[in-house]
């Protein structure tokens, strides 16, 4: 059965229920999204957008990760092989069990978002936690106002979500998706640059932005938003730290008094501000 | 005040290691510590105990979980709680307030730790006065009563060549009920205690500290700071943990163990990013998170001045010290 957040916190929250691998789609050469599901074929857990969960191969290793998408019977995580876990988890094949915990985190303040005209901007790996949200969106889209999707990565090869970006979501009524590459490449005919100049070349006029990537690219979008003269608080993001425990306990993924897997990922500017700029 | 000669009070423990576990403080392999009564045992009550006794609780090396994983196929099982009662003898008014500290971490703030409080659901807690401060205490500047304990189910006194008993909770009065036929009814005048060496005047530093993350006080204060975590490991509520694996074949343990922000692996990030990349950063992080960060989360500082960190520190970093440099800044 799924368990929800509230459920979760009454029972032991630090160890995991068995999942298995449904599915793994491979994004990019170090991207792959894993669709997890019960045993017995639940979503292990019914996250809101933005949440987290924990997922384990537990011979090698436990990590946080963003929910890029939740399906009726499983949740899906798309993980960059950058360590000695996610590299472990590129090497497993469909039907491997697995732990998996949570939800953990505050979440996109969705609610907020109602009504609204959204403009998301990703970058890389970065789009899995919008995706979330965008894929929330959609399948509510009389709730949102006009979407705007604003994604770069490295090359084309780098890309995750293509079928999102250049099949299923241009399909979508009153959602645009502007796609680019860093650089120049054989068999790319769409836009190339950096997501920022992309962003203020576009000119889009949303009343809320969802923004995610790089800390380098986040530090030089912001500017930009600043200068279409976005409130803080309509400037959303999510943070990473190292995490252990996922329940606000083992201290490490702290920004000031903050801690990350509880009281965020997701920040606004506005919360920003106040917290020390330690992550 | 119901008393006993403190030559008498293995009579007391004797008692009541025959119903419940007793955890006395006493010397344990040249370290003080809290050390499950028996007979021969080396009781330590001229002074605190070195090392703290958060380990009760939260003990250095805890396991979680078990688990069996081969090919794609995986188990995973939970250890049976326990669910004997125990009783921990002379925690001092310091160690009483971590406790305190340590239930806001573990039992508060959405998520209840079940490891921890399965052991403080079972834990009575007796605290000891205290009359002599030791040279590197100063919980009266944390604002601890040396003589009045938080959180205790029996408060004892030191009263020189007595000890006297103060039931507190409902299961404190129980268990000086099950001892009374040891001990004397009279009338006790508690004695005054003694000069404090150290002492730090913490009011407005949470506050001022909000203001002071880029002062350069933290590059002077982190200098000879050599990132070893000793303060961390004898801290009554340093209360950070890592989650790891044990593997053995196809069966492993996942364990927890304490951590400190002190060590680069704390922070460190799968691909390489490291948010808090060098001991100032680190050592403001600790500090910070004692006197600002946990009383903006919990609403109480984290030190209770049991001094521990004043003692154990080999470059002799002083926690007094550096609020009187924020007080000071």
């Amino acid at each position: 059965m799924a368990v929800t957040a509230e459920q979760v916190k009454t029972i032991n929250p630090l160890v995991p229920i068995k999942g298995k691998v449904i599915k793994i789609v491979q994004e990019t050469p170090d991207v792959k999204t894993f669709h997890i599901s019960t045993m017995d074929d639940q979503k292990p857990f019914d996250p809101m957008p933005g949440q987290l969960g924990m997922l384990s191969l537990p011979a090698v290793g436990e990590g946080m990760f963003s929910i890029t998408n939740k399906g009726e019977n499983h949740i899906e995580m798309a993980i960059k092989a950058v360590g000695q876990l996610t590299n472990a988890l590129h090497e497993i094949e469909v039907g491997q069990e697995v732990g998996i915990r949570g939800p953990y985190g505050n979440g996109f303040p969705v609610d907020y978002c109602k009504g609204k005209d959204i403009l998301f901007i990703g970058g890389g790996i970065g789009l899995a936690p919008v995706r979330s949200l965008i894929m929330h969106c959609i399948k509510n889209r009389d709730e949102f106002g006009k979407l705007t999707v604003v994604y770069g990565a490295r090359s084309k090869a780098d890309l995750c979500f293509k079928e999102d970006l250049f099949e299923n979501w241009p399909q979508v009524p009153n959602m645009d998706v502007f796609v680019t590459i860093d650089r120049e490449e054989e068999g790319w005919d769409g836009h190339v640059g950096f997501v920022p100049a992309y962003v203020e070349e576009l000119a889009p006029k949303p009343q809320v932005t969802i923004l995610c990537g790089p800390p380098i690219m986040i530090k030089f979008t912001l500017p930009t938003l600043q200068k279409m003269n976005f409130a803080d608080n309509d400037i959303i993001t999510t943070l990473e730290m190292r995490m252990k425990c996922g329940i606000g306990k083992c201290g490490r993924c702290n920004i000031g008094s903050c801690y990350v897997c509880l009281d965020g990922p997701v920040f606004t500017m506005e919360q920003l501000k106040d917290l020390p700029p330690e992550y | 005040m119901k008393t006993i000669a403190k030559a008498k009070l293995p009579l007391v423990l004797e008692l009541l290691a025959k119903e419940y576990k007793v955890l006395v403080p006493a010397k344990f392999e040249g370290v003080t510590r809290f050390t499950p009564y028996q007979q021969d045992v080396e009781l330590a009550l001229e002074e605190n105990v070195i090392m703290p006794p958060k380990d009760i609780f939260f003990p250095q090396t805890e396991k979680m979980y078990k688990f069996k994983a081969k090919d794609k196929s995986l188990e995973i099982e939970e250890y049976p709680l326990e669910d004997a009662m125990q009783i921990i003898f002379g925690i001092r008014s310091c160690d009483m307030k971590s406790i305190d500290c340590l239930d806001q971490v573990f039992l508060t703030k959405s998520y209840v730790d079940p490891y921890y409080k399965n052991k403080r659901d079972r834990s009575i807690l007796v605290a000891l006065s205290c009359i002599e401060p030791m040279d590197s205490c100063f919980c009266t500047s944390m604002g601890i009563d040396p003589q009045k304990a938080v959180g205790a189910d029996i408060q004892a006194y030191d009263l020189g060549d007595k000890i006297g008993f103060e039931a507190i909770s409902d299961v404190g009065k129980e268990i000086l009920e099950k001892i009374s036929s040891l001990l004397t009814e009279e009338e006790v005048t508690l004695p005054a205690v003694g000069e404090f060496n150290l002492n730090a005047d913490v009011e407005g530093v949470p506050e001022k500290l909000k203001e002071m993350f880029d002062h350069p006080i933290w590059d002077d204060i982190s200098r000879k700071c050599l990132n070893c975590s000793a303060c961390a490991y004898v801290c009554p509520t340093c209360h950070c943990f890592d989650i790891a694996n044990e593997v053995r074949g196809e069966d492993g343990v996942k364990i927890r163990c304490w951590d400190c922000c002190m060590f680069d692996e704390y922070t460190m990030m799968a691909g390489g990013h490291q948010p808090r990349p060098g001991k100032k950063e680190r050592v403001r992080n600790r500090f910070l998170h004692k006197l600002r960060y946990f009383p903006e989360r919990y609403d109480m500082l984290l030190c209770t001045g049991c001094g521990r960190c004043v003692v154990k520190c080999p470059v002799n970093m002083d926690i007094t010290s550096i609020i009187r440099q924020i007080k000071n800044a």
